[in-house]
């Protein structure tokens, strides 16, 4: 084995070696240690965690320390991988050891480092020397690294052992696959169909099914999807950076609040044409807001918008209008639609959701592919060739503005009446930096995208609400990760294939002959 | 005025302390094919923005079929018919070449967003039509099948004649052409000038050209005009422009016109 391949494996296992020990000193070992043994039913708690789900983590964090190390070395015999992954068992193992054996003096001294450290109680520490006398606790930290990490090893080496074996399984569902994909038209077509259909049963059963907590959850993910989709069509669309976004959503909340509500005026219209005034309303705003931005550019639009949304919400928040829209303690009682007389229960609240959802993602469908849609692109690729081009840019850029801000209402007349409250909190600078996290990592521009973006930002929080603490750890690691790996969202934009006439295939110099306006009466060559 | 598409009177457009187009003076006549040329710096692709809008020049106006274009946005002026290409390459380069064309095609269309969200006939039809045009003017410029290539996947030379199908596409009376063969080999820039000769003896339309390829303009150019320092030194028939001196001395430096006399004598 070269020593620079020794060196390699010895590097890995130190940086997993250092991934442990700040992973143990945030007592984060304990913590998903305990989600892990969850799973088997055992409970274990963050303060004085179980040994089992200590060790559950090491082993975890061990096998992906021997599974990398084995992995790197790609041109490797099967032993040399084992010894690879034996090399960086080895080396984290010590590194392991080595807090453990700090631990193991603070505790025979009685140092309480939780002043510095607040999740190194005396009880935690001895789990993490797996409650064994002394050295044993040391040791036993070492050799469960190793003994993973060579896991890890053996593993992939088996993996490559049965190698064709593996093939075979994994070719009978991607058959599976390339026969869908493949088949005819009127095949597709059927599959396509088949396809709506499942996926309406499943939308259409599960609100139904998963329970009141789950349906604000994915109600909430809903408005997201619906407010990502308007933002969208503003950023990802038309190309202008807009950051008080949220300000649009406010103006459709206020307005379903204000005249639905018992306090501060009583008025009562109801929800419907409330609804529908919210959404003209916030549009009116996006076009009063657009007129001064069309002369703006880039950072100089993000910066005016940014102020935009603050107005909005710092107005909302103040006691000038405190007797209009309720000041800072918001507006409270909304009646919200009713259905024969008594008020939408969470289950047709989801509905109305899920229609919004369909009616905004079929709109935006619609425009993406239009005259209106490719004039956006042209702005956002290339605002000067597109002028010049023939789009008026200002018109264009405005009705992006006015849509975009009309889907934003939509949103948020049905949550002002579906949480039967809003508050100016709910309008902060961060919510307008969320929708736009949300399309940045999906991918700029396109359905699917926004779709994921709004359940990674709103649906994973709620999904991991056990391990609220490090939530926006985990988070700033994926967006610093995605940024890296796909700096264009996970699903990239794609321009979608038209179907082109036959010409397209004729050979050049045969199509020539027949000049281009030939057929097309309206060109007026003279 | 009637037979001459673009007059230019007396044009000056200044940046700062530099003049970059003096008092130029251009007949464009309807139908041919017109060449700007001059040593770098010469003020070319400035004259052609204050022509397309652009810029605005400081003194003087452009006419266009006899109507003065100052003032106008520059997709007003797009839609009077006239349009342009770039010297650096300028597509929008994550649409696909056919939406490149559509683009190009935007303000004869009347589809609004209303009807694309209701399917509307009007939409539908329109659509349909547009597509077809567009691949038309694909192949034409010789970028036959290659429709749904993103713009910016594609090759130099194909990318130059994008460029041209874009601007054809807004079905165009007078089309600006900035440097068409610059970067290409023989081969392409032989295919661009029969392309160029095409759309005047084929549709009619008008071309004014910048180019350095002196084989291109003199082979194709009805009339050159040469600025110099932002000035028009000469302008002329290709023959004329080859013997004028002072065409040749702002090329090669004082002194140029003899040399070359001398040169050709020996020859």
């Amino acid at each position: 084995m070269k020593k620079s391949a020794l060196r390699q494996s010895f590097d890995t296992g130190i940086i997993f070696g250092i991934v442990h020990i700040f992973c143990v000193l945030i007592a984060f070992n304990a913590m998903l240690g305990g989600l892990l043994v969850k799973i088997a039913g055992i409970k274990s708690s963050m303060t004085a965690p179980l040994v089992s789900a200590l060790v559950t983590y090491a082993v975890v964090l061990g096998l992906w320390a021997g599974i990398m190390s084995a992995r790197q070395r790609r041109e490797a015999s099967n032993g040399q991988r084992l010894l690879a992954s034996l090399i960086t068992g080895a080396s984290s193992g010590l590194l392991a050891a080595l807090l453990a054996a700090i631990f193991l003096v603070m505790l025979t001294f009685k140092i309480d480092p939780r002043n510095y450290l607040t999740n190194l109680s005396t009880a935690f520490m001895k789990a993490c020397l797996y409650s064994l006398p002394s050295f044993a606790g040391i040791a036993g930290n070492f050799f469960t690294f190793v003994a993973s990490s060579f896991l890890g090893g053996l593993l992939v080496v088996g993996w490559n052992l049965i190698g064709s074996a593996r093939q075979k399984i994994v070719a009978v569902p991607r058959g599976w696959i390339n026969g869908l994909q493949s088949g005819s038209a009127q095949k597709q077509l059927i599959l396509k169909y088949v396809f709506y259909v499942l996926l309406f049963v499943v939308v259409a059963v599960l609100p139904l099914k998963w329970g009141s907590y789950w349906n604000y959850v994915m109600g909430t993910v809903g408005l997201y999807v619906i407010l990502g989709l308007g933002l969208n069509i503003i950023v990802g669309l038309s190309g202008q950076l807009v950051l008080g976004y949220i300000a649009f959503f406010a103006i459709g909340a206020y307005t379903v609040a204000l005249l639905n509500a018992p306090q501060p005026h009583n008025l009562m219209v109801g929800f419907w044409p409330s609804l529908v005034l919210g959404v003209l309303l916030a549009g009116l705003a996006g076009f009063l807001l657009g007129l001064p931005l069309m002369r703006l550019r880039g950072d100089y639009l993000a910066i005016v918008t940014l102020g935009f949304g603050e107005i909005i919400r710092i107005l909302l928040n103040s006691d000038v209008l405190t007797a209009f829209s309720g000041g800072p303690r918001g507006v409270q009682g909304i009646q919200g639609p009713t259905l024969f007389g008594r008020p939408f229960d969470d289950v047709e609240y989801m509905y109305l959701i899920i229609l919004a959802v369909i009616l905004a993602m079929y709109v935006y469908n619609r425009l993406q592919h239009s005259r209106t849609g490719r004039a956006w692109l042209a702005v956002r690729e290339d605002e000067t060739v597109a002028q010049a081009t023939g789009v008026n840019t200002n018109n264009y850029k405005l009705l992006a503005l006015v849509l975009g801000a009309g889907f934003a209402g939509l949103a948020g007349g049905i949550s002002a009446a579906m949480n039967q409250f809003i508050g100016p909190a709910d309008q902060s600078l961060m919510a307008s930096i969320n929708v736009l996290c949300e399309i940045i990592v999906g991918g700029m521009g396109n359905i699917p995208g926004t779709l994921l973006g709004a359940f990674a930002f709103k649906g994973l929080p709620e999904l991991l609400r056990e391990v609220e603490n490090y939530r926006m750890l985990a988070f700033g690691a994926l967006l610093v990760a995605m940024m890296i790996i796909r700096p264009e969202g996970l699903i990239p934009s794609q321009r979608p294939t038209l179907e082109l006439p036959d010409e397209a295939a004729v050979n050049p110099t045969a199509a020539t002959g027949e000049a281009p306006d030939s057929t097309t009466g309206e060109k007026s060559h003279d | 005025m009637t037979d001459n598409i673009i007059v230019t009177d007396q044009v000056t457009k200044i940046f700062g302390g530099l003049t970059a187009v003096n008092k130029v003076d251009l007949l464009i006549p309807k139908g041919s094919i017109f060449s700007i040329i001059g040593p770098n710096g010469a003020g070319k692709t400035t004259l052609f923005n204050c022509i397309s809008g652009f810029y605005t020049p400081e003194h003087g106006d452009v006419y266009f079929e006899g109507e003065p274009l100052r003032g106008k946005a520059t997709n007003v002026i797009a839609s009077l018919g006239i349009s342009r290409t770039y010297q650096n390459i300028r597509l929008f380069s994550n649409l696909t070449t056919i939406e490149n064309v559509l683009v190009g095609q935007h303000h004869r269309l009347k589809e609004n967003w209303m009807d694309a969200v209701l399917n509307s006939k009007r939409y539908r039809e329109e659509e349909k039509h547009s597509i077809q045009e567009g691949v038309r003017w694909l192949n034409f410029v010789g970028l036959a099948g290659m429709g749904n290539t993103p713009a910016r996947s594609m090759p130099y030379g194909a990318q130059r004649r994008l460029e041209i199908a874009r601007a054809l596409g807004s079905s165009p009376k007078l089309l600006l052409l900035d440097e068409p063969t610059a970067g290409m080999n023989p081969q392409e820039t032989l295919e661009m000038t029969t392309l160029i000769r095409r759309l005047r003896d084929e549709f009619g339309i008008t071309i004014i050209l910048i180019e350095h390829d002196m084989h291109v303009v003199m082979g194709i150019s009805d009339t050159i005009a040469v600025l110099d320092f932002g000035q028009k030194i000469a302008d002329g028939t290709p023959k004329e422009i080859q013997a004028n001196p002072r065409v040749i001395e702002a090329y090669l430096g004082p002194g140029g016109a003899a040399l070359a006399k001398k040169y050709s004598r020996k020859k």
